[in-house]
């Protein structure tokens, strides 16, 4: 077990912990946030796992999902806020 | 040896930030506190985990493109936060007085 993968460890605690409070959330708004939350804690543990593995393809990946969880967010709040007609 | 300790040492700063915004999401009773602290919170943790991830890595691509996924998150998140703010504001969702 070495430092980085007790990291993913500890992020995939805090991710479930998130995930409790998206199931939970009383509003949608709640549930968004926690969605924003769990996109950034995936981002993190992409990168720390292309630590563990060494390539540097994997952050490509991180950055792509930076990038497509903010404009899913973006669009759901949208949605949401124009109830239906964007 | 220093890059090492260092390195563990901001991770696990990152870490206890994360540990923050955590704790800040299931604290806070009302939607727009909870909101205002776990985003901050989880951005900041964000950059001091990728700081060390930089640090161990010291000036090469890998650390390059690492710094690029920071500053894109660090654009991002408070965006994507201030849209989830924004559409509950504007779909009446009334911020409760504390009693």
């Amino acid at each position: 077990m070495s430092f980085y993968q007790i990291v993913l460890l500890v992020i995939a605690f805090f991710t479930a912990m998130v995930i409790i409070r998206v199931i939970m959330g009383p509003t949608i708004w709640d549930r968004l946030l926690g969605l924003n939350m769990v996109s950034a804690k995936i981002i993190m543990s992409i990168v720390i796992l292309a630590i563990i593995q060494d390539s540097s393809f994997l952050l490509d990946i991180a950055l792509v999902y930076a990038f497509l969880g903010f404009v899913g967010t973006v669009f759901i709040a949208r949605f949401i806020e124009r109830r239906g007609n964007l | 040896m220093i890059r090492e300790a260092l390195t563990v040492i901001l991770i696990s700063i990152g870490l206890v930030f994360m540990l923050f915004g955590v704790i800040g999401i299931f604290r806070f009773k009302d939607f727009y506190s909870r909101i205002l602290i776990s985003s901050k919170v989880e951005t900041v943790g964000f950059i001091t985990l990728m700081a060390g991830v930089v640090i161990k890595y010291g000036f090469t691509y890998f650390s390059l493109k690492i710094l690029l996924i920071c500053l894109v998150v660090v654009i991002t998140n408070p965006l994507s936060t201030h849209a989830i703010a924004r559409s509950a504001l504007i779909s009446g969702f009334k911020i409760k007085e504390e009693k």
